[in-house]
């Protein structure tokens, strides 16, 4: 789901720069150009998205399945105002954080080492596919038996599901090494160790990169199915526990939290992607 | 006999009866790319190959620079076999390979840095070395970019520094100034020359082969040229180049000059019309 995702951002992006030298060029196309710019057109998005959802409310007229509009906007205001919003919103996050860190501590060095060893591939290659069609939310029940309801079990599911792009991204970044970069190493008489750090590494990288991205996204959507059973806190918890209560009006509000720390976090992690991988991003230049 | 004339006896590179056989990973397909290669060069000498597409230049030149091991025949440096790729034969690839995540400098830098090349010397006299040869190829106030920044003929140049700063006994460059527009070539081969060492004594000159499609540019730049044909790939003939040294403008207006293009031509015509069906 990201990458495609990804590449039609980017192109959103460049053609909002071509808007922008537009607007510098005549006047008469300003207006168009103004109308077809980026936050505008979000905003258009919004509207009509906001419209159609309070016509389905009128219509459906049960405020338990689809609340209007203005009640959510009033139970987000609320749950942000008494602080219980960022509370649960730290939790997650930091729980998410945790996950990240585990899993491309256990994922990167066991990608380097696959990806650089045939033997170490054809061992822990078929284990590793067969794992990973297995949805992280498959091994819940499970988990609650194991870990119980706690923190545990949200970063183990979550860490499960960052494993797997963070793993099969660093073998293929591994692997996709120019050899003749490699070769160029060797004849400049470059020890095996260096090159794997100077030159293996750093070529591998936007692929990690973006194998960690791939990974954030997974493991941000898996935790609110881990959080809605196995967990005392957290935004997918808050969801369950007003559902309970019946309150949807907060039920939305959560989902909508949920949606744009999503969106924070993935904008932060293309920020870091520029800096890390300058050289992949080719608007630059 | 004294050392040094036994020295002489032992050309810096020898290729006796080198054949270099490649097969395909999968289908077993087996291709010769190279056959019955034998060729002295002497230290201090310029080579240059040239030869129709598909003659096997390049492998000669991955050969020597140990990168691939040959089939059957050898290949010695200063009378020792070639096992394995070292710094004392630096190489210009035909796509630079550049390290993209690195700057101009930290690429000509990398194996001062990174290799043996760098070996006892101090940062200070390292970061000398590189702006050094920043400036040869005139790419100062270019120092920080990156190679994604740069044209074509940048890229050379600074792949041109790279194998230069780290001081290698034998240059090994395959196509080095495919990519230059006329101008800048024409320009690049008398520095080139330079750098070599045309106006030092012989015995101060590094040893260069020189991988070429461009006849001119073969005739110009060598001592000697070696003409390559296919169907495998094979040494054709050997043409000494008599020019005078050091070589310039004036040069290509030297009658001879145009009569030995014109002989690499005949040697090569056949192969190349063959070459393009």
């Amino acid at each position: 789901m990201g990458l495609s995702g990804f590449d039609h951002h980017d192109r959103a992006g460049s053609g909002a720069l071509d808007a922008a030298a537009a607007l510098r060029r005549q006047a008469p196309q300003r207006l168009r150009a103004a109308l077809g710019s980026r936050p505008v057109a979000a905003v258009r998005s919004f509207v009509v998205v906001l419209g159609v959802w309070w016509g389905l409310s009128l219509w459906n007229a049960n405020p338990i399945q689809l609340p209007a509009p203005p009640a959510v906007f009033a139970a987000l205001a609320n749950v942000a105002s008494d602080g219980e919003l960022l509370e649960n919103a730290m939790i997650s996050t930091g729980r998410l954080a945790l996950s990240l860190v585990i899993a491309v501590a256990m994922a990167v060095p066991l990608g380097f080492w696959m990806g650089m060893s045939r033997r170490a591939h054809a061992y822990i290659d078929p284990v590793v596919e067969m794992l990973r069609p297995i949805s992280g939310i498959a091994w819940i029940p499970l988990a609650l038996f194991i870990f119980g309801v706690g923190d545990t079990l949200p970063v183990f599911i979550m860490t499960y599901v960052a494993f797997f792009p963070l793993l099969l991204n660093t073998i293929a970044g591994v692997r996709g090494v120019s050899r003749r970069l490699v070769q160029a190493a060797e004849t400049m008489g470059v020890s095996r160790a260096a090159i794997v750090r100077r030159v293996i590494m750093p070529a591998a990288l936007p692929s990690i990169v973006v194998g960690f991205r791939l990974a954030f996204a997974g493991a941000w959507a898996a935790i609110v199915a881990a959080e809605l059973i196995g967990a005392p806190s957290g935004l997918g918890f808050a969801i369950e526990w007003y559902r309970q209560l019946l309150m949807t009006p907060k039920i939305f509000a959560y989902i909508m939290a949920i949606g744009f720390v999503g969106y924070v976090c993935d904008q932060l992690l293309q920020g870091l992607q520029r800096r890390l991988t300058p050289w992949t991003d080719r608007s630059r230049g | 006999m004294s050392a040094a004339s036994a020295r002489e006896a032992t050309p810096k590179l020898r290729f006796t009866a080198v054949a270099k056989e490649f097969v395909a990973p999968r289908t077993g397909k087996r291709t010769l790319a190279v056959t019955d290669v034998g060729l002295s060069i002497e230290a201090g000498e310029f080579v240059c190959v040239v030869g129709p597409s598909g003659c096997g230049k390049s492998t000669i030149m991955n050969l020597v620079a140990g990168l691939d091991a040959p089939t059957s025949g050898t290949i010695t440096m200063d009378g020792r076999p070639i096992a394995g790729p070292g710094a004392d034969r630096g190489v210009m690839f035909q796509d630079y390979a550049l390290y993209p995540w690195l700057t101009v400098s930290q690429n000509i830098g990398f194996g001062l840095e990174n290799g043996t090349p760098g070996r006892g010397l101090s940062r200070a006299e390292r970061d000398a070395r590189v702006r050094h040869f920043v400036e040869l190829v005139r790419l100062k106030g270019a120092e920080d970019k990156f190679p994604h920044q740069l044209s074509g003929g940048m890229c050379q140049r600074v792949a041109l520094a790279r194998l230069l700063a780290n001081g290698p006994d034998v240059l090994l460059m395959d196509e080095p100034l495919g990519a230059l527009d006329a101008q800048t070539r024409l320009i690049l081969q008398v520095e080139l020359l330079r750098i070599w060492g045309e106006t030092a004594p012989r015995a101060e000159r590094k040893t260069a082969i020189f991988i070429t499609h461009d006849i001119e540019e073969a005739v110009f730049l060598a001592d000697r040229v070696v003409v390559m044909g296919t169907g495998p790939g094979r040494i054709r003939a050997i043409l000494p180049i008599d020019l005078p040294r050091p070589r310039e403008e004036g040069t290509r207006a030297d009658p001879r000059f145009a009569a030995l293009t014109k002989q690499v031509w005949e040697l090569i015509r056949d192969d190349a019309y063959q070459a393009i069906g």
